[in-house]
């Protein structure tokens, strides 16, 4: 079947987005076509401005529309307190929790030689300044509980023992309202090596 | 081969991010080679493949067959390397195990030989009292090299044969005397060319009780860059990119 030429350009234009298929994709354009003028006008304009007015933070490497962002720019934070993050959407992520009050700093990556990214490839150089010009007094490691997540973290852990900063691993266990049976091995040692006192 | 759905030992030797919740999966498999396959969902918390799927897991593992790509629909580990993990030093020599079975052994073919060595290298390199992890990897390569047929000949000079030999040839792919030797070669110590039989031909937990200086290492380290290059096609590998970024080269 062949479409029109511009509705066939939308369409390879949605395709384009991750996890949207050739169907998907028509079923957004054809749904953009039953809408007014003014949202399809709407959704144009909210792309370009997005696009031209987030940048990343030049301190915390987070994406916002001023530099320095609100969390590094906000007094009320605990300014010794640093969590790092992989990708800038894990600090949205954090924030929404309502639970951490410190400064963030997104490495926009995690250690991956296989893929192309090494140690140069991370914002590393940039977190050691911060941590000894804020004489940091923790670093909480908050990268993926996956094995590059993991051997990231070790490295930064490994990176920041000169400074003498304390440095914390995020805890691992089970999600909430899993069951136990379902758990494979390493989440629940892990959970158990994690364990508390109530 | 034609069965919608099978079950097959294997190690995951690759895994990368793949559309909004899955990761694409490398894996060797002992009776189907090398498998790629997608693990749907597997990035999400609660999947029950998440945990199966990582780098450095062996496990055992059930696929459904895809129109392109194989799915992975069950897993179940028999052993986790979580030291690769946790050790930040240990997991660039992880790597260089993965990344050289991945570049060497291409075929859908069974595949047991490969499989055992490369099991029986994570466990070594796991081992803390292990004295020289460089070495070890370099044992693993060329005993890799033989499982995959690309072995460069160490036993004497290719020419006239005699034991004799301590110039290295990447193009011709073995050693030379110093009467044979061209041009192309690389002039080895006599300790290297040893130190490179014995690594081939010692079983590989044997390892462990040999020793190399840091001449021998540089040369073994020189020679084995060179033979990749001509004969794989292989520039420089990225797990050894991350080892000289971290000083953990000679």
């Amino acid at each position: 079947m062949s479409f029109p030429e511009p509705l066939q350009k939308l369409i390879d234009e949605f395709c384009r987005f991750p996890g949207i298929g050739p169907k998907t994709a028509q079923r957004l354009s054809f749904f953009l076509l039953s809408r007014p003028r003014e949202e399809a006008v709407s959704l144009a304009k909210a792309v370009i401005e997005a696009k031209d007015k987030l940048r990343f933070c030049s301190q915390c490497g987070c994406l916002t529309e001023k530099d320095p962002c609100r969390y590094c720019s906000d007094p009320r934070r605990e300014q010794k307190l640093f969590c790092v993050v992989q990708e800038p959407r894990d600090v949205l992520r954090l924030e929404q929790t309502g639970h951490y009050r410190g400064l963030y700093h997104v490495l926009h990556g995690a250690l991956s030689p296989l893929d192309g990214l090494g140690p140069e490839e991370l914002r590393l150089p940039q977190l050691l300044e911060r941590l000894s010009q804020k004489e940091a007094g923790e670093l909480i490691l908050a990268t993926n509980p996956n094995v590059e997540g993991d051997a990231t973290a070790a490295y930064i852990a490994r990176l920041v023992k000169p400074l003498n900063v304390k440095v914390t691993r995020i805890a691992f266990g089970l999600p909430v309202g899993g069951d136990l049976e379902y758990a494979d091995d390493l989440t629940l040692s892990r959970a158990l090596e994690g364990r508390r006192e109530m | 081969m034609s069965e919608r759905s099978y079950k097959t030992d294997a190690l995951v030797l690759y895994s990368r991010n793949l559309g909004e919740a899955d990761r694409l999966i490398t894996l060797l498999a002992w009776e189907r080679g090398k498998i790629t396959a997608v693990a749907r969902g597997a990035r999400k918390v609660k999947s029950k493949l998440a945990a199966g799927v990582d780098l450095f897991t062996y496990g055992q593992y059930q696929f459904h067959r895809g129109r392109t790509l194989d799915l992975i629909t069950g897993q179940e580990v028999k052993e986790h390397f979580a030291a690769f993990r946790e050790d930040a030093t240990l997991y660039p020599y992880g790597l260089f195990l993965s990344e050289i079975t991945d570049r060497l052994i291409r075929s859908e073919e069974p595949c047991p030989e490969p499989c055992a060595l490369l099991l029986e290298g994570w466990r070594l390199l796991c081992d803390e009292t292990l004295p020289d992890r460089m070495l070890l990897c370099r044992a693993f390569e060329l005993k890799m090299m033989e499982l995959a047929g690309f072995c460069p000949y160490l036993q004497g000079c290719l020419q006239c044969g005699t034991p004799e030999a301590f110039f290295f040839s990447p193009r011709q792919g073995g050693l030379f005397c110093s009467q044979c030797a061209g041009g192309d070669t690389i002039k080895l110590s006599a300790g290297t060319v040893a130190l490179a039989r014995r690594l081939l031909e010692a079983p590989l937990d044997q390892v462990r009780l040999l020793r190399g200086f840091d001449l021998q290492r540089r040369e073994l380290a020189a020679s084995a860059a060179a033979f990749r290059r001509y004969h794989l096609d292989i520039g420089e590998l990225r797990s050894l990119q991350l080892l000289r970024s971290m000083n953990l080269l000679p």
